[in-house]
């Protein structure tokens, strides 16, 4: 993969969210967003009048708007000013985020805002989700978001009883970061000690997948603010610095469960995970990094996936979820915002994961702030059927 | 009983055949359970449009049974405690067809906690017992001994001094020593008037419905910063504004042009064969055929029959009522989506479809080292050359 460096450093200097939530019926659009946008600019103490260049993502006619960049300019304050609207579906956040960072990098900007938002109580999510398929064929087959197919693969690598006593470890963990969150839509107060309940209570969706174990449906914005390095340090003491991002996507593909051991699948986050440490020259990531800030759509991906970002064998992803590794105060805490499990605006979900990890590595997120220094942070986005961004932040400029 | 925003469990059960609408029991002919810790179990029958509920212990023949505790229960049916929340922290429980059980929320309109009118014996009573729980402590200087009396008169009336001493407030229900000064009203409808902000002190006093003896400039001061402002506990029920949500359903017509290559696959279905193509570089069988190998960026023209037989690689058993979105009715559930391995096939060169219904505990998943279990087409009659001219797949025996 073609890579090249900067052209210039570029640092978050402002974050903004609102509080997630499924009850927001008392604001449109874009008086939602306005809440976020406002939030980032008294964050970054700047106004309106000093970003250059709106970015602004969310899915596809999921609230069945189209262009709704021109309606909610209301809320964004793009008027009169550049603007870029950008959608690639789940992943959109994270996009938003590296296209901001590549435009102020290349010169063109000096301070450039991301706006990720969803209000999926005010559209249709499966429908929407349903309509990414081919439309030739595989629409009339797909069941929304979905599937047991990670449970599947996790409960028979493991067995029944450990793969749902991670999954559900992972869950209650995700519900006590939650818990921390002021801005996190759920939190249920749930215990270890729940754990057999939940396996045989919480309905099942599809195969082993619970319902517990599934993200919500949030109404929420988040924005972040990208300024050149000059800038960044005239504004802030403390810039978090993008150091790098990745993009990696795979064709549709639907039909992968072959079960083929032999068969090469490309899995995008292992992809892009190897390529990202490989050129930043990182050769342990479950050391290099202080928190990672995961899009987790659900548990049973989450458990799945830590062995692909962080190269893991054999069992030692799940003897981090056992051992309570990934928990605030852990070795590698993951989603200490409670994560896609606890709040899931779509088009800002995966803003929010750099937010987050930003927040972490300022050292100002809140509650749930890791008391230990934060210095390396990671965040993921996923879409589509296997769609993977990645970023990584740094507090020092020492790379 | 137990209340819960001020509403018995039993008043929901109550209330069902007055809520009950016919218009939503279409379809729907079953018995649903509710078990009610602490409160009973209550049985709801409906069949033919019409509804009956008893309260029994033999909840025999549900369909689906909801457990929750009283308070639960009551929170959800007014909207007081978040449904979804309850339902995922396993505070509402629900045994059996979760389905079939979700049809019950358009069974009914919504529970409404009754508008209680509150009297003017009721406005007396929280005026005066919300008094001391009002009281300031840090706003009272050192040293301040005062008290003030209600004399109210009317039907409704009474008499009450609050007492403030020692950074201290108490109460009673008569007039006792010398009061700093004595509110006088000839009627207690007036007072409450005059609480709420509905009537202003110097209107009453002027048309002589009230009065005042001792020191009330020493009152007119000192009452604002020693107490919390009362609250009408009514006002809570009128929202300030109306926030309007609008509904709309929209249905629109598409079409998509297939091209050459989905046409080819899509017109073998028409004659009852599946074509895969094959890329010229790596070898793989693309189903349902693409006209590039993503994998090569090469064009792929080779086409070849596979199947219709294969095996079983993966099956999701679909639990969860999955509104449709093409047609906007939701699938029954469960239902068996699986990845077919079709012969001529290799690898992960799988087609997901659904599987026969009935069929689904029988389905055995297959990988390297274990055949998964045979299945075959069952086609459509009149086939248009669309993905569901094959209806599902069933076990090849």
């Amino acid at each position: 993969m073609a890579h090249r460096k900067k052209n210039r450093n570029v640092g978050i200097i402002g974050i903004g969210q609102t509080k997630h939530s499924s009850h927001r019926e008392d604001v449109n659009q874009p008086e939602l967003i306005y809440e976020a946008v406002s939030l980032a600019l008294k964050d970054a103490n700047l106004t309106m009048n000093d970003i250059d260049c709106v970015v602004h993502g969310n899915m596809e006619l999921f609230e069945m708007v189209h262009q709704p960049d021109l309606w909610q300019v209301l809320g964004t304050g793009a008027y009169g000013k550049d603007c870029i609207r950008i959608t690639t579906g789940g992943t959109v956040g994270a996009t938003i985020s590296c296209a901001s960072d590549n435009l102020v990098a290349s010169g063109m900007y000096d301070i450039v805002m991301a706006i990720g938002f969803e209000k999926l109580q005010e559209g249709h999510t499966t429908g929407g989700i349903t309509n990414m398929a081919d439309p030739l064929w595989f629409r009339k087959i797909q069941s929304g978001a979905l599937t047991g197919s990670s449970a599947y693969d996790v409960e028979r690598e493991f067995g029944l009883e450990r793969a749902n006593r991670a999954s559900l470890t992972y869950r209650i963990i995700m519900d006590k970061h939650a818990g921390l969150n002021p801005n996190a839509h759920r939190s249920f107060g749930l215990e270890f000690s729940q754990i057999d309940d939940l396996i045989r209570t919480s309905p099942k969706l599809v195969g082993e997948l619970k319902l517990i174990e599934m993200c919500s449906q949030s109404d929420g914005a988040c924005c972040v603010i990208y300024a050149c390095e000059k800038k960044a340090k005239e504004l802030t003491k403390t810039p978090v610095w993008i150091r790098d991002h990745i993009s990696a996507h795979k064709e549709e593909c639907f039909p992968i469960f072959g079960y083929d051991r032999k068969y090469p699948v490309l899995k995008t986050h292992k992809f892009a995970a190897e390529q990202l440490f490989k050129r930043n020259n990182i050769k342990n990531p479950l050391d290099y990094f202080d928190v990672f800030e995961m899009y987790d759509p659900a548990t049973w991906w989450a458990i799945d996936w830590l062995r692909d970002f962080f190269a893991l064998k054999g069992d030692e992803h799940l003897k981090l979820i056992e051992d309570k590794e990934i928990m605030i105060g852990g070795k590698m805490p993951i989603n200490p915002s409670g994560g896609v499990i606890g709040s899931n605006p779509i088009g800002a979900t995966a803003l929010l994961r750099v937010a987050e990890a930003a927040l972490q590595v300022r050292g100002n997120a809140g509650p749930h702030q890791i008391p230990t220094p934060v210095n390396h942070a990671l965040a993921s986005g996923f879409g589509g059927t296997m769609w993977t961004v990645m970023t990584m932040l740094e507090k020092e400029l020492n790379w | 009983m137990a209340e819960y925003w001020g509403v018995k469990v039993e008043d929901i059960f109550n209330s069902m055949q007055e809520r009950f609408r016919p218009e939503g029991a279409k379809d729907v002919d079953s018995l649903f359970g509710y078990d009610i810790k602490d409160e009973g179990k209550w049985k709801l029958t409906v069949k033919d449009n019409k509804m009956t509920i008893e309260k029994t212990d033999d909840l025999t023949g549900c369909i689906a049974t909801m457990k929750a505790d009283g308070e639960t229960f009551v929170g959800v049916n007014t909207g007081n405690v978040d449904a979804t929340n309850a339902f995922m922290g396993g505070r509402v429980i629900v045994d059996g067809d979760m389905g079939a059980f979700g049809k019950t929320g358009k069974l009914f309109r919504k529970f409404v906690i009754a508008q209680k009118e509150m009297t003017t014996k009721d406005y007396l009573a929280d005026m005066f017992a919300t008094i001391v729980p009002r009281f300031k402590a840090n706003e009272a200087e050192e040293g301040l001994d005062v008290s003030f009396a209600y004399d109210l008169g009317g039907p409704d009336g009474g008499k009450w001094t609050v007492f403030i001493k020692d950074k201290k407030c108490t109460i009673t229900t008569t007039i006792e020593g010398k009061p700093t000064v004595t509110l006088e009203f000839n009627d207690a409808r007036d007072y409450v008037d005059f609480i709420l902000g509905k009537i202003d002190a110097q209107s009453l006093m002027a048309s002589g419905k009230a009065g005042a003896k001792g020191d009330l400039n020493m009152m007119a001061t000192k009452w604002p910063i020693l107490f919390e402002k009362y609250k009408d506990p009514m006002a809570g029920n009128v929202p300030q504004q109306e926030l309007i949500v609008l509904k709309k359903i929209i249905s629109l017509n598409e079409k998509f042009s297939t091209g050459p290559v989905m046409g080819k696959f899509l017109k073998g279905l028409k004659e009852q064969k599946i074509y895969a193509n094959k890329c010229p570089q790596c070898g793989r069988m693309q189903l349902p055929p693409r006209e590039v190998c993503a994998d090569c960026r090469v064009r792929v023209d080779e086409f070849l029959e596979v199947g219709p037989k294969g095996e079983v690689r993966y099956m999701d058993i679909i639990y969860y009522a999955m509104p449709d979105p093409l047609t906007g009715q939701v699938r029954e559930t469960p239902y068996g989506g699986i990845n077919i391995l079709f012969d001529g096939c290799k690898g992960n060169e799988t087609l997901p479809h659904f599987i026969r219904k009935d069929q689904i505990e029988k389905i055995q998943m297959g990988w390297n080292e274990k055949k998964g279990t045979r299945v075959r087409p069952v086609w459509e009659e009149n086939r248009i050359g669309d993905i569901w001219d094959i209806k599902y797949f069933e076990i090849d025996e």
